[in-house]
């Protein structure tokens, strides 16, 4: 089965949206944002405008699902959440990578365990 | 859980594409924004920062609009397509669920839309398509003149054959054709002869039309000369029927009447010409004519109207001048006439268009046909409203699950949708059901209207267009308000009441529903009612004649038209011949056979003028001594014509009643007297007889006198032969000898009289035959719909009534409360029902034959019946209701 995979050069961002997203949390855009530049200490430089691209592409995929909202400052937001079709996307995204993982482990043995 | 909020229930509407852009970038840069005031920046310059890390705004929000847009599209179609989806599932079911109310429906539609089909297929041939092959028909016209014509005044499309010559003068005609009726005549000799429908068509016929010849060619100019070789062209179906399509046929000679004609030409299937009767044969005119007359006087005397004429337009040319040029010449070829006071000046030439229905001269028939598409309509919204009616009961027994639906969160609207379309599966089953009766019923009225070739089955294009459109109209009309109705939002007190209330109220609707169909079906058969009450008035007159016994027979002889003497001496041969045929009753000769109108001047003894208005009469014959009795007149009073009465005898008449009653209205009119075409001594009345008709149904009540042939001296024209029995087996037992007893004899027309009138009382069997059939339709389904509703009533009432009879209520009462609710339908729908009757009489009344629109007898008979009908429908919901257990009706809460 084929389903919706992700965009090859925009793909490290919407994995990173997905992961986000992927236990099950709803949160809009702002704070994925938030939580992802945290998660990655800073290194993924992207113009904030960009998440909102990748948002709503995979909006249009069904990978995930949106909803307005009020905020807990008492703001409208849209929330996004994940879909049924992005879990199992991010399931075989997390398999590849850590195949992809091992794979490099394998050429260049860490020395660190050893 | 998150922390947020819906928005939406707070009754906002979904923004749209850009706004949702907007609101979303401006949540985040707000969010970025106290960010960094709370690391200390300026307000100011924290909105600066945030908008430099969103990236250039613009471009962002112009990009993220357009996905937005799109996305949204794609989702909507989706959704769209999953709804309809489901919604034909559900409608799906529900017909299946319910397989007798889908059949009901599904039957119910498909007469209602079928009987609609068949109407506009007979309206559609009658009154909106032109007659076949005919090119740019509405460039074409036909010639109708207007003035006092056989006894009355009237406009006809007769014209003679200068008057034609006339037409082809006038350059507002780019071209004109003529036609003359057709006849039978016989096709062959011996055994093999055969009895052909031949008309005489002038060279420019089918030229004027536009029709093209499926073979051979039709007439030139110098086919259409006296002298040239006698030729004729051929329909398509009588070539086929009779020498089976065979090519070979062209150039080949066959006999019309004994006279040699050469084929030359096969026209096309389905056409007919300038009407719609079917024709065999079409003769060349002037040669046809001349062997017919054995003269070619018809070519300059203005006398004799054979040929009914239809013109083409020239380009741009007005009908008005074309008429007025045309009235000059009718009138100038007239002027000596018109001067002896012998023809009406005021006569006037018209043009009319080709489709004869919408012209001045429209058939009762087509006139009939109209009023049953109304009528039709009547019975489709009988159905409709019965359908509706069985969609609300069955609605109201789903209440509950609708409610249950409805609370939890299935759209109003989506329900709605789903019992529209699952009225519109019903209604194209109807739909499908249509087109079957449409075929079979098209072909039954196809026989109801033999004087129209139709081309086969009824379903074709238009009617299958039609069928569709009324199919839409039927399922908006007949789903619609139920599916409103049952949706309503206080459903919600159904769902808590469970729909066990004590009392149950029918709903407005449907009761209105049923008092309505019972209104249209006492409309309808009032209809019926008048129109059978016609045909049996057409039928019991025999138009003061006995026309189901008498023959007509017309002598033809060779050459010129013999002198008066001699053609009375020759009638009188044949007379005495048939006389004594086996099966014959009686013979008498006529100057005036059936359908001959003649009038002359008539004075009455110290009177100016008489009192009579124009076109009523007083029309005259001359008889020999047995022809009121042959044809069946009963004497009034006096005696009749004897043999006594001679030349040189005193001169005597018999008058019909009409006549006695006009011009001596104080005496008896016996021993009065008249002057009769001028002559010097007075014809004094000597007897009086019923009306009889001169031809026309509708005419018996026109004056008539009946003189001596002996005294008017004037010349027989045919012989009425009248029949002991079978009319037809003598009608054919007479024809050979009086085909030969003489050499002068060329051809002897004889025909019983019942088959010259049928094409008459057509219009009464056919509104008389449709409307019993749309009549009884509605009837029936009028029926079913009260049974359903009080049987429904009964049902829904179970409980009400188990606590009644347990409480003591006696079932007698039960039964009466069923019935008496049954009756006050009825009653209304009847009292309703009778008044549009009575309204609308005056304008069915033309249509009719001697009964009156607001016949009594009519009126109060369908009210008996439409009561009766509804006793017997409200019986058994009633009975039903005698028979509900107290025990178990309780037993069911």
């Amino acid at each position: 089965m084929t389903g919706p995979s992700l965009n090859p050069v925009s793909g490290t961002l919407e994995l990173l949206i997905l992961r986000t997203l992927g236990t099950g949390s709803e949160l809009h855009g702002f704070a994925i944002l938030e939580w992802i530049k945290r998660s990655t200490e800073g290194e993924l430089i992207v113009e904030d405008g960009a998440l909102y691209h990748a948002l709503h592409r995979m909006e249009k995929r069904g990978l995930i699902g949106s909803e307005w909202g009020v905020s807990e400052k008492g703001r409208r937001a849209r929330y996004y959440r994940i879909s049924k079709a992005g879990k199992g996307v991010l399931a075989e995204e997390e398999e590849r990578w850590s195949r992809y993982v091992e794979a490099v482990a394998k050429i260049a043995p860490c020395d660190a365990e050893g | 859980m998150s922390p947020k909020r819906r928005l939406f229930q707070l009754g906002l509407g979904r923004p749209g594409s850009r706004r949702t852009v907007d609101w979303e970038i401006e949540h985040h840069l707000a969010e970025q924004t106290d960010i960094l005031v709370g690391e200390g920046w300026d307000p100011e310059a924290a909105r600066e920062e945030a908008e430099r890390r969103f990236g250039s705004l613009p471009r962002h929000r112009r990009q993220l609009v357009g996905m937005e847009r799109r996305r949204r599209v794609v989702r909507r179609s989706v959704e769209w397509k999953e709804a309809v989806g489901s919604m034909f599932v559900h409608a799906a079911r529900s017909i299946v669920r319910s397989p007798g109310l889908a059949a009901a429906v599904v039957i119910m539609l498909g007469l209602g839309i079928g009987v609609n089909t068949v109407m506009f297929g007979v309206i559609d041939r009658l009154l909106l398509k032109p007659p076949a092959h005919v090119e740019d028909a509405d460039e074409v016209r036909r010639i109708l003149v207007h003035g006092t014509l056989f006894g009355g005044e009237r406009t006809i499309p007769a014209l003679t054959y200068p008057d034609v010559e006339d037409l082809r003068s006038i350059p507002e005609f780019a071209s004109v054709g003529a036609v003359s009726s057709a006849q039978e005549q016989t096709l062959g000799r011996g055994p093999d002869a055969m009895r052909v429908k031949a008309a005489r068509a002038t060279f420019d016929f089918f030229t004027t039309l536009g029709v093209t010849p499926r073979l051979g060619r039709f007439f030139a100019q110098d086919d259409d000369q006296i002298g040239a070789e006698a030729t004729l062209v051929m329909s398509e179906e009588y070539w086929n029927r009779a020498f089976g399509g065979d090519v070979g046929i062209l150039g080949r000679t066959v006999e019309i009447n004994g006279n040699p004609f050469t084929v030359i030409g096969i026209a096309p299937r389905g056409f007919t010409g300038m009407d719609l009767t079917p024709v065999d044969v079409w003769l060349a005119a002037l040669p046809a004519e001349f062997i017919r007359r054995g003269s070619d006087s018809f070519l300059t005397a203005r006398g004799s109207y054979w040929l009914a004429s239809v013109v083409r337009m020239a380009d741009g040319a007005s009908s008005e001048v074309a008429e007025s040029k045309a009235t000059a010449l009718h009138l100038g070829g007239r002027a000596d006439r018109i001067e002896e006071g012998r023809f009406n000046p005021e006569t006037y030439v018209l043009t009319a268009p080709l489709i004869q229905a919408r012209g001045p001269t429209a058939s009762s028939t087509s006139r009939t046909a109209l009023w049953l598409g109304g009528v039709s309509l009547i019975v489709l919204l009988i159905a409709c409203a019965n359908v509706a009616n069985l969609l609300l009961t069955q609605a109201s027994r789903k209440r509950q699950e609708t409610a249950v639906r409805l609370s939890l969160g299935s759209s109003r609207p989506r329900l709605v949708g789903e019992m529209i379309l699952g009225g519109f599966l019903l209604s194209s089953l109807g739909g499908l059901a249509a087109l079957a009766l449409t075929h079979a019923g098209g072909r039954v009225v196809q026989t109801l209207l033999p004087d129209v070739l139709w081309s086969g089955t009824m379903v074709s294009g238009r009617t299958i267009g039609i069928t569709l459109l009324l199919t839409i109209a039927a399922s908006l009309l007949a789903g619609l308000g139920p599916a409103i109705q049952s949706t309503r939002p206080d459903l919600a007190k159904e769902l808590k009441e469970g729909g066990r209330e004590g009392t149950h109220r029918r709903s407005r609707i449907r009761t209105t529903l049923t008092v309505a169909q019972a209104a249209m079906s006492v409309v309808l058969l009032v209809g019926a009612g008048l129109f059978l009450q016609s045909l049996k008035e057409v039928r019991s007159l025999d138009l003061g004649l006995d026309t189901d016994r008498l023959i007509l027979a017309i002598l033809e002889t060779h050459g010129e038209e013999l002198e008066a003497p001699e053609r009375n001496l020759l009638y009188e041969d044949a007379m005495s011949r048939v006389a004594g045929m086996p099966g014959v009753a009686g013979v008498a000769v006529t100057d005036v056979p059936f359908q001959w109108y003649m009038r002359t001047n008539l004075r009455l003894p110290g009177v100016d003028s008489l009192p009579i208005p124009r076109g009523v009469g007083p029309l005259y014959y001359s008889v020999t001594p047995e022809y009121l009795n042959v044809l069946g007149l009963e004497l009034i009073r006096g005696r009749t014509i004897e043999e006594t009465d001679q030349d040189g005898t005193p001169l005597v008449a018999v008058v019909n009643e009409t006549m006695a009653r006009a011009f001596w209205p104080e005496s008896d009119a016996l021993g009065e007297c008249f002057y009769f075409n001028g002559g010097e001594s007075c014809t004094r009345v000597v007897g009086v007889v019923e009306n009889s008709s001169v031809g026309d149904i509708d005419g018996s009540q026109w004056l008539t006198y009946y003189l001596p042939i002996a005294q008017t001296g004037f010349g027989a024209q045919g012989m009425y032969i009248r029949a002991e029995d079978d009319v037809d087996r003598v009608a054919a037992s007479i024809a050979p000898t009086l085909r030969s007893f003489s050499p002068q004899i060329r051809y002897a027309d004889i025909e019983p009289l019942h088959e010259t009138l049928a094409p008459q009382s057509r219009s009464w069997t056919m509104g008389a035959t449709l409307f019993s059939v749309l009549g009884l339709l509605a009837l029936l389904v009028a029926t079913v719909g009260l049974y359903s509703i009080l049987a429904f009533d009964v049902l829904q009432r179970t409980r009400e009534i188990g606590i009644r009879t347990a409480l003591g209520a006696e079932r007698s009462r039960v039964l009466k409360g069923v019935m008496a609710d049954g009756g006050r339908i009825a009653v209304l729908g009847c009292l309703l029902g009778l008044m549009v009757a009575f309204l609308a009489a005056p304008f069915l009344e033309p249509l009719l034959f001697n009964v009156q629109g607001r016949d009594p007898w009519v009126l109060s008979g369908v009210g008996l019946v439409i009561l009766a009908v509804a006793s017997l429908s409200s019986l058994p919901p009633a009975l039903r209701a005698t028979r509900v257990d107290p025990v178990v009706a309780l037993k069911e809460e």
